[in-house]
């Protein structure tokens, strides 16, 4: 029972993580949508939010399939992969969070909580990869 | 220096202001306090024991962020006396979609507008003008050609108000246009009768070289007889009248071709004061006929402008444009029709020629002219006009050595005018084969002449000439049309007294027109009492009468 390495608490942060990423992409992409129309959104500005989001999601979805897959085969490369682009979504998050157009409340929230996530995902790859070797 | 520096940096409007503790919507008197506008920072606390409500009660930054500052002004009337409570807090935003920071610097505030400056003019231009400030008239001939070829294979003409076009442009009629100056792109409308006085600088110097005081400039183009056609029609030089330094104007006889401006003896001559346009045309919309007649004058050294008078008018071919002072009757303010009878029938006015000296060539009064001299004022007249009270008069000056019989009768001449009428039209449209039509003037003639001598039958020189002219309401009562049913005129006279030799006299002389009413009243009718038209027959009562 013990020769499982794979980490089960990683796992099911990966799982949660993918829940909750399909909802911060929705709801970040409605609030962008009301923002545009009940503020002045010029399109100078618009056109980076969207592609920086847009980036994110495929980022994220890229980075819970490789860190799962690791995980799950136990393998240190794809998980490796994993971490660095996690870097990669943190900045993203930080860009949503605090140089974004238009920063709202519920923008705060949902980003807090999306580096909250990421934060403990990282930690938790690091022990996984640690494991691993 | 400051010049230079405005010039270097683009000015903009000033900063808006964003702090809520001096922003007051309320304060609307400058160094004064307003009434109940408790954030007016020249109210003193006097002031405020007077208020009875704050009218702005809480001054915030844009409500959608999350946390602003905002000012609040309350009146605490518990207090003796009233004082005002201001208050700076910080009003958060209960909403989950408040703003919590913004990095777009014009999200929150209108942008201040760029001013223009010299440089950015044309870029600003390009970007937010639009047709309204095309400055290309060339523009504007291209829509109408588009516009008119799409039409096809149809035969133009002139319509009311389309420009009368030359071969190059169109006719012109110089107008002023903001300041009295003349513009010379006024075009003349098919149609449209017009009347321009505008003014023109000019200077003796420049004598032949302003285009716009040479005949030429007036007549040299020719006009398409319909648009876009190639006949063409010339204008012809109609007359030609000469206009002497005190306003009398003289018809030059045989026009004998084009006068231009020359200088001689110090005056620039011929220089165009007036050009009146008579326009003939067919009822099918074309030019047939254009004629000018031109007023000509002189300038001297000292004159800096003169003004210019244009006038266009359009008759239909075939047609005599005999003008109706009323239909059927006379109407204020046009003048009186009269006539002669020569052997029977009076006959119509004549069609006014441009430019004799008086216009209608009818019933004329003595005009006063600005040297009230009676006998250097010849040939100045004004017609009269219906309604129009008028008194003009010149001042006589005898010398001693005057003969009185030449004397009276340049001065009848010059009252009476020539031509002076026989008969006055009653309705302001009579035609002439209408002879009831025509009322008959009648002469009288009063003496000044005191009693005191009857024996000493001394010549007698007219001073005073009035035509009395009385009028009825004539027709229904809801429309009455006014009639002329007497026209009186009355001259005065005065024996001229022989004075010592050396001794010279100024009598003043007047004319005068008055118009007077006589209509009478209307009389009210009532309608009878309706009766009872009630009879037995005659049998009623039959076996019994």
């Amino acid at each position: 029972s013990s020769s499982q390495l794979s980490s089960v608490p990683l796992q099911m942060l990966f799982y949660v993580h993918g829940v909750y990423d399909i909802f911060y992409f929705l709801a970040t992409l409605a609030m962008i949508l009301y923002k545009s129309q009940v503020f002045s959104y010029p399109d100078g500005f618009l056109a980076p939010d969207l592609t920086l989001l847009c980036i994110l999601a495929i980022l994220e979805a890229l980075r819970l399939h490789l860190g799962s897959k690791g995980n799950l085969t136990e393998e240190e490369a794809p998980l490796g992969i994993s971490l660095v682009m996690t870097v990669g979504s943190v900045l993203l998050a930080m860009y949503f969070l605090v140089w974004q157009t238009y920063v709202l409340k519920a923008d705060v929230i949902l980003n807090a909580l999306l580096l909250a996530l990421l934060g403990l995902e990282a930690m938790l790859k690091l022990m996984a990869i640690a494991a691993f070797v | 220096e400051t010049r230079a520096a405005s010039r270097a940096r683009p000015r903009s409007g000033p900063a808006p202001v964003t702090d809520v503790a001096q922003l007051c919507v309320c304060d609307l008197l400058v160094a004064q306090c307003d009434v109940n506008c408790c954030c007016d920072p020249d109210c003193s606390a006097a002031d405020f024991s007077l208020f009875t409500a704050c009218s702005v009660p809480i001054v915030t930054g844009d409500s959608h962020l999350c946390s602003q500052k905002a000012a609040l002004y309350s009146l605490d009337v518990e207090a003796n006396p009233p004082e005002r409570i201001f208050k700076v807090i910080d009003h958060t935003n209960p909403s989950v979609f408040c703003i919590h920071a913004a990095n777009y610097e014009q999200a929150l505030s209108f942008s201040s507008p760029t001013m223009p400056t010299a440089e950015n003019f044309d870029l600003l231009l390009k970007q937010f003008g639009s047709a309204a400030f095309s400055a290309e008239p060339g523009s504007w001939n291209m829509n109408i050609d588009a516009e008119n070829s799409s039409d096809g294979n149809e035969t133009y003409r002139y319509e009311y108000g389309v420009p009368i076009q030359t071969v190059d442009a169109f006719l012109s009629l110089p107008s002023p246009v903001v300041s009295s100056w003349c513009s010379d792109a006024n075009p003349a409308g098919f149609l449209v009768n017009q009347a321009t006085k505008c003014t023109r600088s000019v200077s003796v110097e420049k004598c032949g070289d302003i285009q716009a005081v040479n005949m030429l400039f007036y007549i040299n183009s020719s006009i398409l007889a319909v648009p876009k056609s190639s006949q063409m029609v010339n204008i012809t030089v109609q007359s030609i009248a000469v206009q002497s330094p005190n306003g009398i104007k003289t018809l030059v006889n045989g026009s004998d071709g084009l006068r231009l401006p020359m200088i001689l003896d110090g005056l620039c001559i011929n220089i165009v004061l007036g050009v009146s346009y008579h326009i003939t045309y067919t009822d099918a919309g074309e030019i047939i006929e254009a004629a000018a007649a031109f007023v000509l004058g002189a300038i001297n050294k000292e004159a800096l402008s003169i003004q210019q008078s244009f006038e266009i008018s359009f008759t239909q071919v075939n047609t005599e444009a005999v003008p109706l002072s009323g239909n059927p009757g006379y109407v204020v303010g046009l003048p009186i029709r009269a006539g002669f009878q020569p052997q029977g029938y009076p006959f119509p006015v004549e069609v006014f020629a441009a430019f004799s000296t008086n216009k209608y060539n009818q019933f004329t009064i003595l005009q006063s002219t600005s040297n009230q001299d009676c006998l250097a004022a010849q040939g100045a007249r004004t017609p009269i006009l219906f309604g129009y009270n008028m008194i003009s008069g010149c001042k006589l000056r005898i010398p001693s050595a005057m003969k009185c019989q030449p004397l009276s009768q340049t001065l009848l001449d010059l009252l009476k005018g020539q031509n002076f009428p026989e008969y006055v039209a009653s309705f302001g449209n009579s035609q002439a084969q209408d002879v009831l039509d025509w009322v008959p003037i009648t002469h009288l003639h009063t003496s000044e002449q005191r009693i005191s001598n009857p024996f000493q039958s001394s010549c007698q020189i007219p001073v005073a000439f009035e035509l009395e002219v009385k009028w009825t309401k004539y027709g229904s009562l809801v429309n009455p049309q006014a009639r002329i049913v007497n026209v009186t005129a009355r001259i005065t006279t005065t024996p001229l007294k022989q004075l010592p030799s050396g001794r010279e006299r100024t009598i003043p002389v007047t004319s005068s027109v008055v118009f007077t009413d006589i209509s009478s009243p209307a009389e009210p009718g009532y309608k009878a009492w309706p009766t009872i038209n009630v009879k037995l027959p005659f049998d009623f009562f039959f076996p019994f009468v």
